[in-house]
């Protein structure tokens, strides 16, 4: 472990020492945030939701499921679709590739009255059709539960005999900013631990320090523990930073869970992992660095990081769900913007999954003798 | 292995697909010398070297470093051996100082860092960042990082390549003094001056091959060509004069110089106090010293160049 411990030191001191790394793991992505803020902090961040109201009378909706209808869309949440009360929607929301559809189905007003008359004997229910692998669908239930359960315990008068206990989102104006910051959170772990483990295995592959590294007791996966264990520091770091300045210039409410941090822990991971199998196949630092621009670039792009997946073509949300930082990013989301860390555990999970996979094959391939 | 043989090599032979890099080659070191490995680029001196740190795995063939076996008891050679790679190079923002702690603590000692610093003569910049030295400083920093763990065998694997003529000699200084504190070193060089100036014992590896090893004086005496004496702005008569002495001559009527072939029966001075005592003139003389060049080119057919490193 000293090995370890002290090859760490070696690379923090190098960390701190370096102008341009620390510009472009710190400087770099507080700007894009404090720029793309400044720019799009006016604007709100709706999801897209798509209702069915099978509850009519006289060609109208009937009291209760045009209230919950509108006081879904005094959220400013979302963007509210009516879906046609006689197609099946089911079938709709697959044909369509929608990532959530809530039903509101016949008898609910009476239903609601019942459950109002009889103080929760029984009650109103809604159904949530959701596409589990549209990340985004995780969001708009999780909100949809809140604002319905802040309605019931509005009605019950205080007296809280519903299940749901304690979950008090508060229909709450979403910016930009607060999509952006778990975006530029996941981007900065992703750069930040792909560059950083292609650069420095292709450059010391290259200028022989691997070399003189073989000749000395310090053990191979003791090096690439060090070089994790930094990846995630220095990931630590930036979401600090980014945090820092979200509280501080943006005033966003940001909640930092366990979750939260074990999902940056195991991004970081995962990366690391990522770089050093493509490091394992260049030949030299300036491939290295192509090579992780061909990684990142698109996938910084194409995983909601700067913009939702739901205004993306639908061939391009296609492509995000299978790019792990799509799952960062959303998880983050769910967990520091939203608080619902129960909805980021699936994310995480994966990431987890993945990183450990990754760093394992990276260890494997990555050589310091040759043969 | 007997206690004074530091490195045993036995058949080794080391093949990348059809390339035969080190083609069954068979030496020994004694403890306390310097052992200098000759050769031109792409003979197969840094791969030997290397199959000895442990670094490549030799196809066949045995080799034995400070008697523990290359292929089972890397751990131990590890810990008791210096290295010295080709261009030195470490985490470039750590400072002089701050890199021989760092390697160091990778053998888990604690040496005298001052003292390894003051030994390279880096004593002025031990607080410099690696990135800022020169090439030769570079390769001073990593004579000191290859000695933290007070090593019985340093390995040097062409320690002066690409330095000025200054820096190499600060480096020889430096491998002169490993030398006399009783170190084993093991050097690779294409650089027959430096193997002259630096090793009791030189093998010379040609193609994978070892065509020639035993000391520099030998090896010079058996395979150089004789030592010349070369008379400039003379004259022919000073021919006869010299070969009356038992030793031959040849006059360039371009150059006016007369060559001598020197033996040992003949000393410069009698030939000198011939021409005297025939009044011969001549301008001046040179003496011109067999070297491990000749020896290479004896031996090979060609002349120690730079070609592709395998």
């Amino acid at each position: 472990m000293s090995h370890v411990v002290l090859d760490l030191k070696a690379s923090v001191k190098t960390f701190s020492r370096n102008k341009s790394t620390m510009f472009w793991t710190i400087a770099f992505p507080s700007v894009l945030m404090l720029l793309f803020g400044a720019i799009f902090s006016q604007s709100t961040m709706k999801y897209d939701l798509y209702v069915q109201n099978q509850d009519m009378a006289n060609g109208n909706g009937t009291y209760w499921s045009q209230t919950l209808i509108t006081v879904l869309n005094s959220t400013n949440a979302f963007n509210i679709q009516t879906v046609n009360a006689s197609i099946n929607a089911t079938d709709y929301a697959l044909t369509n590739r929608l990532s959530s559809l809530m039903i509101i189905p016949s008898g609910f007003n009476d239903t609601a009255n019942m459950a109002i008359f009889t103080h929760g004997l029984t009650s109103a229910n809604v159904t949530f059709v959701y596409d589990q692998s549209q990340s985004s669908s995780a969001i708009v239930q999780s909100i949809v539960t809140g604002i319905v359960d802040k309605m019931n315990f509005d009605l019950s008068n205080g007296v809280n005999y519903l299940k749901i206990e304690g979950f008090t989102i508060a229909p709450r104006r979403f910016s930009y900013i607060d999509f952006f910051l778990p975006g530029v959170i996941g981007m900065t772990a992703m750069t930040t631990s792909i560059f950083t483990a292609v650069s420095i295995s292709a450059r010391f592959k290259e200028n022989g320090v691997f070399h003189k590294l073989a000749t000395t007791p310090l053990k191979r996966y003791e090096w690439i523990l060090s070089r994790t264990i930094y990846n995630v520091l220095i990931s630590f770091l930036g979401m600090a930073v980014m945090i820092l300045i979200g509280t501080l210039v943006f005033n966003l409410k940001i909640i930092l869970d366990a979750v939260s941090v074990l999902m940056v822990a195991m991004a970081s991971l995962m990366f690391t992992g990522v770089g050093m199998i493509i490091a394992r196949f260049v030949k030299d630092p300036d491939g290295a660095d192509a090579a992780a621009n061909v990684i990142t670039f698109p996938m910084m792009f194409l995983s909601g990081t700067f913009f939702p997946l739901s205004q993306m073509p639908s061939f391009l949300q296609g492509i995000a769900q299978v790019l792990p930082l799509t799952y960062v990013n959303e998880g983050l989301r769910a967990t520091m913007i939203f608080g619902q860390s129960q909805q980021a555990i699936f994310n995480t999970a994966l990431i987890t999954a993945l990183g450990i996979a990754s760093i394992i094959i990276g260890s494997l391939i990555t050589k310091w003798e040759e043969d | 292995m007997v206690d004074d043989v530091a490195i045993q090599v036995e058949e080794l032979i080391k093949r990348y697909h059809d390339v035969v890099a080190v083609n069954g080659i068979s030496f020994k070191v004694n403890s306390g010398e310097v052992f200098a490995f000759l050769g031109p680029n792409g003979a197969g001196k840094t791969t030997t070297v290397e199959i000895l740190e442990c670094l490549r795995k030799p196809t066949s063939g045995k080799a034995y470093v400070l008697g523990f076996d290359i292929s089972k008891d890397q751990r131990e050679i590890k810990k008791r051996t210096g290295v010295l790679p080709q261009n030195f190079n470490t985490y470039e923002r750590l400072t002089v100082k701050e890199t021989v702690q760092y390697f160091a603590g990778m053998f888990d000692k604690r040496p005298d860092v001052d003292g390894l610093i003051k030994l390279v003569d880096l004593e002025d910049k031990k607080n410099a960042q690696f990135h800022h030295l020169s090439g030769g400083l570079k390769q001073r920093l990593g004579i000191a990082v290859a000695l933290v763990n007070d090593p019985e065998l340093v390995f040097l694997d062409e320690p002066t390549s690409g330095l000025d003529p200054k820096a190499r000699h600060g480096v020889w200084h430096l491998i002169d003094g490993l030398h006399k504190e009783g170190k084993t070193v093991f050097l690779t060089t294409h650089y027959m001056e430096e193997a002259e100036a630096l090793a009791d014992r030189v093998g010379i590896i040609h193609n994978g091959k070892i065509v020639a090893l035993d000391a520099t004086d030998r090896l010079i005496s058996e395979y150089g060509k004789k030592n010349l004496l070369i008379l400039r702005q003379t004259t022919a008569k000073a021919v006869p004069t010299i070969e009356k002495l038992g030793v031959k001559a040849n006059f360039d009527k371009n150059s006016g110089d007369v060559t001598v072939h020197l033996n040992h029966a003949v000393a410069v001075s009698d030939i000198l106090h011939a021409l005297s005592n025939t009044d011969t003139p001549f301008g001046e003389l040179q003496l011109k010293r067999s070297s491990l060049e000749d020896v290479f080119l004896n031996l090979t057919g060609e002349s120690l160049g730079e070609e592709n490193e395998i």
